[in-house]
């Protein structure tokens, strides 16, 4: 029975995980930006949800203000940030730092406005049932991997069968090429950012009445971004979920075999195994770019 | 125009030779430094903690205890042992104070060293692992240790609530390896039994998995030792994930974060002891202000740095009457030389391991507010 409670906490936690990493990695394998401040995303996305909440404004205007909050952030930095440093032959390390700064003032900034402690999203949908003898599930649970599929579905057609999808996937190969066609490349990359930072929003609200926020919990969501990102293959958006559920559940099933203080680690363990053995990770190309 | 030249030129001059003599220019100014985590997960600390070293400046200030205007020079520690050497580092090399104010267990372990080889005072009002009271002459404590709050709790958890059967789970640094230790060493003597460990990285932020594991070792309570945002989360997913046993912790989850949490309803938590209703003119200013200037209730963590503040005006005091200079040596032997102090809570005085013994109250959460149940003071 514990393996079993194990497995769905594991999948639970697999699939925020996939939700956060998979917008990473298709802005990453889009645009070739190092979007550091991916976190600071989910951070907005989740605050805002809570201010609305707390506010009293209700879930469906929460929803609205966190999903607008986090594409406003990913448009902005990437107009006023990424695109200069671009312009001017910036390198990649250039990219990661500016990206890297942007993630602590926010971090900063939310401290200031909404405070540097611990806050929650009460809601009755965290609290598990029993569903069988021994085995606890909430409702959120359920909703986490549901939102999962369903966002990962949506993605998947409109990777496929949309005309942005598809210059989406050819930027990531070819920019110069997309130029050729007629294409846009600064905007198929504001259509990246747009996609990417709504990915990360179900996870922050999920996240935000689960294990609670705080101002500094971007860097530990971006940790498990990067770590699904290279496990499941840098560019590869179905990759990225298999190792963000794959994460998830070996966090929770290490449980099992080790004590808990190693749980963490065994992520970067996955990590370092597919660096040495498979450096293109699970579903990505070999080709270096 | 050559009037406004002579004027600048004496300004200058008089400027000039203020800061080539020694000491002239801030011989009056009194700047101690504070390591408090003031980003991260801790930050919630450090508004706690700030509240009352700050309330504690503002009255020194207001009653002119000192030849000059003190100041607190605030370093981030984020309650981590390596930013927190590299701040005590500034505020020992270039802030040059003889006073530290520390918190967290593993930060003041760690700074503790460059404050002996320094001989700069560290007082630490917030960390309470065990080790904190072997740190050397340089190292105080105002606060009392942890091992005290746990031999505080067991009695009453077996005898009172007739709990046997304990999980611990810790965060795997010095602190909670100190909680460890001391459950261990007392609760079979208590009368009860240390049924399954489980310790947490520092920065872990899931615990359903370990909730899961707590249900199924069927403990009778669940002693929490972590601190900050982890210390919430961990309460809140375990409540969240179907454990209903009584919950144990110790003084650092009695911050209005974690009361404020509808889940922490309930919570046996264990703290110093400080009489808020004493007739002694300190302590009724100390609660009178703190309540005008933050609108709410004073808890433990601000009456220590609010002391650990008092006591080195106190001390700079006595020295500047002596004519002595405040430097971290005479500090301290000031502190032997004058025993005991008048500070919030009464007349106290150090042990011989550089820490003040309170007496320790068992405590449980009603209506997100600590309420005590029993008293326990290990110094008679």
């Amino acid at each position: 029975m514990l393996a079993l409670q194990l497995t769905i906490t594991g999948l639970q936690t697999g699939a925020l995980y996939a939700l956060t990493a998979v917008g990473f990695s298709l802005i990453f394998g889009s645009t070739r930006i190092f979007h550091f401040a991916h976190g600071a995303t989910f951070i907005i996305a989740a605050y805002l949800f809570y201010f609305v909440n707390v506010s009293g404004y209700g879930l469906i205007l929460g929803v609205i203000a966190a999903t607008a909050g986090a594409i406003i952030f990913g448009l902005l930095l990437n107009r006023f940030v990424y695109v200069p440093i671009q312009r001017d032959e910036g390198s990649f390390f250039t990219v990661f730092v500016a990206s890297f700064g942007i993630g602590i003032v926010v971090q900063n900034v939310i401290g200031m406005v909404f405070g540097r402690g611990f806050v929650t999203v009460q809601t009755p949908l965290s609290f598990s049932v029993e569903i069988m003898d021994g085995l606890f599930v909430s409702p959120l649970a359920w909703i986490s991997m549901l939102c999962a599929a369903i966002f990962f579905g949506i993605l998947w057609c409109f990777l496929k069968y949309s005309q942005m999808g598809k210059a989406l996937r050819a930027l990531s190969d070819n920019p110069e090429l997309v130029r050729v066609f007629g294409l846009n490349p600064r905007f198929i990359s504001a259509c990246a950012f747009t996609i990417g930072s709504i990915l990360v929003v179900p996870a922050a609200i999920i996240s935000g009445a689960t294990s609670g926020l705080n101002p500094a919990m971007g860097h530990h969501v971006m940790l498990i971004s990067l770590a699904a990102t290279i496990v499941g293959g840098i560019g590869s958006v179905a990759g990225t979920l298999l190792a963000g559920l794959a994460l998830g559940l070996a966090e929770s099933l290490a449980l099992l075999y080790v004590d808990s203080q190693w749980t963490e680690a065994v992520t970067f363990a996955i990590l370092f195994l597919f660096i040495i053995v498979r450096p293109s990770g699970l579903l990505g190309r070999s080709a270096a770019h | 125009m050559k009037k406004t030249k002579n004027l600048f030129a004496v300004f200058s001059v008089i400027t000039c030779l203020s800061l080539l003599i020694p000491g002239y220019a801030f011989a009056a100014d009194h700047t101690i430094g504070a390591l408090f985590p003031l980003s991260g997960p801790n930050a919630t600390y450090g508004d706690v903690f700030m509240s009352g070293s700050d309330l504690a400046v503002d009255h020194i200030n207001a009653d002119k205890m000192l030849s000059g205007p003190m100041s607190i020079a605030y370093e981030d520690s984020q309650g981590l042992p390596q930013p927190a050497v590299v701040g005590m580092t500034k505020l020992v090399n270039v802030t040059n104070v003889p006073y530290v104010l520390s918190a967290f267990t593993g930060v003041s372990k760690a700074i503790s060293t460059l404050g002996t080889r320094n001989k700069v005072v560290a007082v630490n009002g917030g960390g309470v692992g065990p080790d904190l009271a072997s740190l050397g002459e340089y190292f105080w404590n105002v606060i009392p240790l942890v091992n005290l709050e746990v031999r505080a709790v067991l009695p009453y958890l077996v005898k009172e609530k007739g709990i046997k059967r304990v999980v611990l789970i810790y965060i795997d640094d010095p602190f909670g390896n100190s909680i460890l230790e001391e459950l261990e060493s007392t609760l079979k003597e208590a009368g009860g039994e240390l049924v399954e460990t489980m310790s947490v990285p520092t920065t872990a932020q899931q615990f359903s998995g370990i909730a899961a594991k707590v249900r199924a070792a069927k403990p009778d309570a669940v002693y929490i030792a972590s601190y900050g945002a982890q210390q919430i989360q961990i309460v809140k997913q375990l409540r969240d994930n179907g454990v209903d046993q009584q919950l144990v912790t110790y003084s650092g989850y009695l911050v209005p974060d974690a009361l404020a949490l509808p889940e922490s309803e309930g919570i046996i938590a264990t703290g110093q002891g400080v009489n808020y209703k004493s007739d002694d003119p300190i302590t009724k200013r100390f609660v009178t202000d703190y309540k005008a200037k933050y609108d709410r209730d004073p808890t433990a963590y601000n009456v220590n740095y609010y002391n650990a503040t008092l006591l080195y005006a106190i001390l700079a005091h006595a020295l500047e009457a002596d004519g002595k200079a405040v430097s971290g040596e005479n500090l301290l032997a000031k502190r032997k030389e004058m025993g005991s102090f008048d500070l919030v809570g009464g007349t106290v005085s150090f042990q011989s391991n550089g820490t003040l013994l309170f007496p320790i109250q068992v405590k449980v959460v009603k209506n997100g507010k600590p309420e005590v149940i029993d008293t326990i003071d290990f110094g008679k």
